[in-house]
């Protein structure tokens, strides 16, 4: 599963990092890393953050 | 930095009761590994997907309240249009009946005065309306638990099932009284202000008249221009300076979102009211970790209304007084008398 974030409208709030800890985090300049290419065992926690964003930043490819 | 309104009640003398155990224990007001664990819990109830079921609720919502008063040509805007249709909404989401609207509307209007600087006088009005709204919450709890379902509270009572060492039952009633709580006074000054703003800006009551699918950008204009909650409320948590200024550790913090987006050194135009402007993102619904929960529910019933409002309402105007709520980090009017034409 191919996880995208679309950084024009992404606000840093965070949301996803609460929503799959394992998937997002921030590094220590507080940009938002994760996974192009996420495991499979982890989509309900992805798609929990895509519909939790604020923004709807996130997209899920496949 | 974290959320600073945790110390309110403290700051007012209040250490005990229901009201100081709910506020400093619910999501607002906790941080951290709680924090994530009960928005984790809670997101569900609060998803997107849950708007688009709501949507037709909404709108039958706005034309009853404008059927009501369109022959009169007037109205008190807060009183029959935007109080009503808040507290509605919320009985919508909450799976009541409206004729429950006006009880829910005084409950929470008691509980507001706890956000106000007669707290401790209010007290015993604020425990007892506490006291009736977690009742509320008990029944719908308790009505769902006998009967499953897929709508906001029942996904709530899901999560507390499934979940139970994630929710507890307790941390779940914290959660109904808060969307409650939350969800009422808010959007019943936002819709007022937003009314403020077209009345001082009449071109853009008829633009969106003409094109109700501006509706969804004229709430995130009103909000940046005219937002109820001015401010959102942190606590340093250690000491820091930020453009030169020390900042102590414990100091409370207003972070004054209106200003912040309204400054002409930020934007072009910034002053300018335009439904049809591209704007930078603004703060009416704070930011960051805890960036409001029911935003999704708020900007869907909120959209519903304008659009509705502006096809049916033509040319309104004051027609007396307008009453004010005094000046604080939440504003909005309680009184708004309005003349207007019928389209």
């Amino acid at each position: 599963m191919k996880v995208h974030v679309d950084m024009s409208i992404c606000l840093l709030h965070g949301q996803c990092v609460i929503a799959a800890p394992q998937v997002f985090s921030f590094n220590d300049e507080g940009g938002l890393v994760w996974p192009a290419d996420c495991d499979e065992a982890l989509r309900a926690d992805v798609e929990a953050a895509a519909d939790a964003c604020p923004e709807q930043a996130i997209v899920i490819d496949g | 930095m974290r959320q600073g309104s945790h110390l309110w009640p403290q700051h007012n003398g209040v250490t005990t009761g229901k009201f100081a155990r709910w506020w400093c224990d619910m999501l607002l007001c906790v941080e951290g590994d709680t924090h994530a664990r009960l928005r984790r819990m809670a997101n569900p109830a609060f998803s997107p997907k849950l708007i688009a079921d709501l949507q037709p609720k909404f709108q039958a919502l706005a034309n009853r309240l404008i059927d009501g008063f369109i022959d009169k040509g007037q109205c008190d805007f807060i009183a029959e249009f935007t109080e009503p249709y808040a507290t509605g909404v919320i009985c919508d989401l909450l799976g009541l009946l409206f004729e429950k609207w006006r009880e829910l509307a005084d409950i929470a209007a008691d509980m507001g005065l706890a956000l106000g600087v007669t707290f401790k006088e209010d007290l015993p009005r604020i425990e007892a309306a506490v006291g009736k709204l977690f009742d509320y919450a008990e029944e719908l709890a308790a009505d769902r638990e006998a009967n499953p379902s897929e709508d906001f509270v029942g996904l709530l009572v899901k999560a507390n099932c499934e979940n139970p060492d994630q929710l507890s039952r307790q941390e779940m009633l914290d959660m109904i009284v808060l969307a409650i709580f939350g969800g009422i006074d808010t959007t019943r000054n936002q819709i007022g202000l937003a009314m403020d703003m077209f009345i001082q800006n009449p071109d853009q009551w008829a633009l969106l008249g003409e094109r109700p699918e501006l509706a969804k950008a004229a709430v995130e204009e009103v909000m940046r221009t005219r937002p109820t909650t001015t401010w959102v409320t942190r606590a340093a948590t250690e000491d820091f300076e930020f453009q030169g200024l020390a900042i102590s550790e414990g100091t409370t913090l207003h972070l004054w979102g209106q200003a912040a987006c309204t400054d002409p050194a930020a934007m072009e135009n910034a002053e300018t009211f335009d439904i049809t402007a591209a704007r930078k993102p603004h703060f009416g619904f704070g930011g960051g970790t805890h960036h409001c929960l029911g935003h999704f529910i708020a900007r869907g019933d909120m959209t519903a209304a304008l659009a509705l409002l502006a096809s049916r309402i033509k040319n309104p105007r004051f027609a007396g007084e307008v009453i004010w709520l005094p000046d604080s980090g939440n504003t909005g009017a309680v009184k708004m008398p309005i003349a207007f034409d019928r389209a």
